[in-house]
């Protein structure tokens, strides 16, 4: 299929409007994510984001980090913090305020922080810019993270397995250690006794769903890299 | 013995450890007697005094042998016994020695100190037999003993001091003895601090002496200063000082103008107190101590005037009040104040030889006075207003017998022991040339013979004013009591012949020509002959004859045995005409009263202010750094809120800054 | 004019002040994590960007970018899980109710 060298009337390179494009994508994705109300969409919104993200991957030649993006970001990160938005939503719903009360000083402080790095940004003088031409093979990636790489590559794993177990250990619930956790419950309780059977059952109902997701969540995420 | 420290070359060594085991003895023995009273004296019930006064017998036998071994035998020579018993502080160039010496100064001291002490503490056996707590008394009375011997044996001035002070101390205690008497405490506590004052100018004088010459042995003292003084090492003013500062100690512990007021209060405490602590021993301490100080005094006459003017005034002044108080001891202690104002005019015309004299006497007939006060309130049941008493002298008869020698020796009728050493004093001051002080010395004698009749004619003479309910059981004291009186009035009427006679040369005078020595040849007093025919006896005629004179006036105003009556109106509208005489006479020149406006008023709005100061200033500045350190905290507690984004905002603001700094300061 | 070091690495200002904001301001603990991400994404980005366009660098950006996800992974796992452990214990998942660090 053939397009045309430029866009039509803009007189823009197709390149230019990718970037445009996916540029206001991943802006617009993580302004939602930051002040939406909704937690489930600003999740959802932060997927988009992400996305956008991977598409300037490959704009920037760097399949392999776009390939895993989409695998890690979207994959699996996003997916473990929309099952944490699921297991800590309140019966009472969103919050009625979304944002902090210092939320102005914040703002503030964004946009001092981003007109600096701007101002840092255009007054820099960056070393020749040499274009496109430069993709990250695969196999070249590849080839240094097992030769030059390979002792942070072992060093990262052996991160992600104190992950794994962190998460797991922070995750876990701790029988009867918590009293906040059963409801009616009476706090003569003996600490090593077994919580007896709730009449409503919902401490019960509750306590395998939560230990299981977060479970399964962290080994979905140590099996990925 | 192995027990004492070989004395020093400096240090001259007479007399055997005998004669050192006694002196050691004379502190021992009291102490040792305010040891066992103390602890076991509550189980002894009424036999209190059982270790208390064999003790201080004991002690009066030691010293006996001592006073007769030095001033009799001349077993020490002039210089007289000195030995070290342990090195008290050695601290580099600082050494103070345990130093004991007795010379023919400390002999005569002893004579009073132990006599009317023994006689003291036989007395009160009879006086104390009644009180509950009769052991406490007789434990302070012989750790009085101790500190008043100390004092007297010490040898050197830091000694001195800690012995000066101890005797504040069981002062303190004794006048505060019946503590539940409100009175009875104030007068202790009033006595105690208006001693301060005057130790403090001691502790001073102290201080002067050894940063001047760095030592404060005695003999080395009284060889370096005048040396320097002398050499022109220091400035005659520097002497005068050192001379004044101890003035002041001396001023405070014999109760002279103007830290008089004490003395009178104290007579809060038990008679033989008074007696024994306020009229013989104590008191006599200042006196004891410009004279021990003699050879610097001898180097400042600017000082002994000063010692003259307030010897002086106090004799004045003292007298003067005596004639109008009510309280039979009250009297006397004004009485002591005069008397002890005597020695000190005597010391300042530098008549040093009649004021130890005059102290002797006094220390024994004023004892009698007082112990025989003592007797008359023990009859009168507790009674101490004079104006409650009269007739008394048919019902206790040896008390006012006693009594009546002891006002005829102090108001100066010969042959009795005040003739001879008032005598002395009076013709001195006359013959070096102190004319007003001899004409002061005549008009105090007038007044001493004039309150003192007045003393026994409304103690013993005239119709009786005592309460109709103890009227019937006035009674004799026992014989624990009247015994002390009656040997206590032998050496009252004796002492001052034995020492005195013949006058100016009597045997007063070979003891203790030689302590005095430097002193006599620093005022380059001539040895005039003395002349009973010449000036000598005019003066002598003079002062008894005023003082018959007063004494004869004082019997007509208020009695005398059976031939006199008083005549209480002449006394009335001889006071209704000297009203104004009367009242400052009667408050007592209103000392207590400056004192309340100048320390209690004055001082206390001052020391008011400095509390202000204190808690507003002081405190404030403390609290302040306290209050800013828990206030700097509250605000940057409020920092802390424990909220994970108020820290990253900082972290956001921080970053903030540093990049900009960075970029506009550092990179342009 | 678009396509240059430059504009991407403003792109990356902008996506990582936009996560500070977000880390500032949300009360949501979840929100905040988020935020984090957003974050590090931004750095990711510069990390390719300056890879893409200093030759010297291409393999090591990308290379550098796929450990800053392995540390991010990481990262969000624990900070997940600490969300959730605190959720349990305080049945909220607003941060700034949790105040007992000021104790």
């Amino acid at each position: 299929m053939a397009l045309p060298q430029t866009i039509p009337f803009l007189g823009w390179s197709w390149d230019d409007l990718i970037f445009l494009v996916l540029a206001g994508l991943m802006l617009g994705g993580a302004v939602m994510v930051v002040i939406g109300r909704n937690i489930i969409r600003s999740g959802l919104f932060m997927i988009l984001s992400f996305a956008a993200l991977a598409g300037f991957y490959v704009l920037l030649g760097a399949p392999i980090v776009a390939a895993a993006q989409v695998l890690i970001y979207i994959g699996a990160i996003s997916v473990l913090i929309l099952f944490a938005i699921m297991l800590t939503q309140s019966k009472a719903g969103p919050s009625r305020l979304v944002f902090h009360h210092q939320a102005w000083a914040g703002a503030i402080a964004a946009i001092g922080l981003a007109s600096l790095l701007v101002l840092v940004v255009l007054s820099t003088d960056w070393p020749a810019q040499v274009g496109q031409g430069t993709a990250a093979g695969t196999t070249a990636v590849a080839q240094l993270l097992f030769s030059e790489y390979v002792l942070a590559f072992e060093v990262v794993s052996v991160l992600l397995l104190a992950a794994v177990i962190g998460g797991v250990f922070l995750a876990k619930r701790e029988e009867s250690l918590d009293p906040g956790e059963r409801a009616g419950d009476e706090p003569t309780l003996g600490r090593n006794q077994s919580p007896p059977v709730q009449a409503d059952g919902r401490p019960s109902a509750s306590t395998p769903r939560q230990v299981s997701g977060s479970a399964r969540s962290t080994t979905a995420i140590s099996e990925r890299p | 013995m192995p027990f004492f420290t070989e004395a020093p070359e400096t240090v001259a060594t007479a007399g055997s450890s005998l004669d050192q085991a006694l002196v050691l003895a004379l502190l021992a023995l009291p102490l040792a007697g305010f040891g066992l009273t103390a602890l076991v004296g509550r189980r002894m019930g009424d036999k209190a005094w059982a270790i208390a006064v064999p003790a201080i017998v004991l002690v009066w036998l030691a010293a006996l042998y001592l006073i007769f071994q030095t001033l009799v035998a001349g077993a020490y020579g002039e210089a007289g016994l000195h030995f070290r018993l342990y090195e008290w502080i050695p601290a580099g160039d600082f050494t103070v020695e345990v130093d004991f010496g007795v010379d023919a100064l400390t002999a005569v001291m002893l004579i009073v100190v132990t006599t009317v002490g023994m006689l003291v503490h036989v007395y009160s056996i009879g006086y104390m037999a009644h009180d509950p707590g009769r052991w406490r008394f007789f434990a302070y009375l012989n750790f009085f003993m101790f500190s008043m011997l100390l004092l007297v044996l010490a040898d050197n001035f830091l000694l001195l001091f800690v012995a000066w002070e101890l005797v504040g101390l069981s002062s303190y205690l004794l006048i505060g003895f019946w503590y539940r008497r409100r009175s009875a405490a104030l007068a202790a506590k009033k006595a105690f601090i208006v001693n301060r004052a005057g130790d403090f100018g001691f502790g001073l004088g102290i201080m002067a002496i050894w940063t001047t010459v760095g030592t404060l042995d005695y003999s080395d003292v009284f060889q370096l200063l005048p040396a320097q003084v002398e050499s022109g090492a220091i400035e005659g003013w520097q002497m005068t000082g050192i001379c004044l500062l101890l003035f002041a100690g001396a001023i405070g512990k014999s109760a002279q103008f103007p830290l008089h007021v004490w003395l009178p209060d104290a007579m809060e405490g038990p008679t033989p107190v008074s007696a024994l602590i306020h009229a013989a021993t104590m008191v006599n301490a200042g006196v004891y101590l410009v004279a021990r100080a003699n050879p610097l005094f001898a180097q400042s006459p600017e000082a002994l005037l000063v010692v003259a003017l307030v010897g002086t005034f106090t004799c004045v002044m003292a007298a003067a009040i005596a004639f109008t108080q009510k309280d039979i001891k009250r009297v006397l202690a004004y009485s002591t104040l005069s008397q002890l104002g005597y020695m000190f005019m005597a010391l300042g015309v530098g008549a040093f030889v009649p004021a130890i004299f005059h102290l002797v006497t006094h220390g024994f007939f004023k004892g009698l006075l007082f112990l025989g006060s003592g007797s008359v309130i023990h009859a009168v049941h507790e009674e101490q207003d004079m104006d409650r008493m009269g007739g008394l002298w048919r019902r206790i008869g040896i008390t006012h017998v006693t009594m009546l020698i002891g006002s005829l020796a102090i108001a100066g009728i010969p042959p009795l022991a005040g003739f001879f050493s008032k005598d002395e004093i009076l013709g001195e001051s006359f013959k070096l040339g102190f004319g007003w002080v001899w004409a002061i010395g005549i008009i105090v004698a007038v007044m001493t013979a004039l309150y003192m009749f007045r003393l026994m004619g409304k103690t013993f003479y005239g119709p009786s004013n005592v309460d109709p309910h103890t009227e019937p059981r006035i009674h004799e004291s026992p014989i624990s009591m009247t015994g002390p009186l009656m040997l206590l009035a032998v050496p009252s009427v004796l002492i001052g012949f034995a020492l005195g006679w013949p006058p100016e040369s009597g045997l007063i005078h070979q003891w203790l020509a030689p302590v005095f020595h430097p002193l006599e040849e620093a005022l380059h007093h001539g040895a005039a002959d003395y002349q009973l025919l010449g000036i000598d006896g005019f003066l002598l005629g003079a002062s008894v004859a005023v003082s018959a004179v007063g004494m004869v006036v004082a019997w007509r105003l208020f009695g005398f045995l059976s031939t006199m009556a008083p005549r209480p109106a002449l006394v009335a509208s001889l006071t209704a005409r000297l009203n104004g005489p009367y009242r400052i006479s009667r408050d007592k020149w209103y000392f207590d009263d400056l004192n309340h406006l100048l320390f209690v008023r004055v001082g206390g709005a001052v020391a008011r202010a400095l509390w202000w100061f204190d808690v507003h200033v002081i405190d404030g500045a403390v609290n302040g750094v306290a209050s800013l350190t828990q206030g700097t905290g509250h605000g940057l507690r409020q920092i802390q809120t424990g909220r994970v984004q108020n820290y990253a905002l900082g972290i956001a603001g921080g970053l903030l800054v540093i990049a900009v700094g960075y970029l506009f300061i550092v990179a342009r | 004019m678009t396509q240059s070091l430059d504009a991407y690495l403003i792109l990356a200002s902008l996506l990582f002040t936009i996560g500070t904001f977000g880390f500032l301001a949300r009360r949501n603990a979840i929100a905040m994590l988020m935020s984090i991400e957003l974050m590090l994404n931004a750095v990711n980005l510069a990390i390719v960007a300056f890879g893409a366009y200093v030759p010297t660098l291409a393999e090591d950006g990308a290379l550098i970018a796929l450990f800053v996800m392995a540390v991010a992974a990481a990262e969000a796992t624990v900070g997940l899980a600490i969300i959730i452990a605190i959720y349990r214990n305080r049945r909220t998942p607003l941060v700034d109710e949790y105040a007992s660090m000021r104790e």
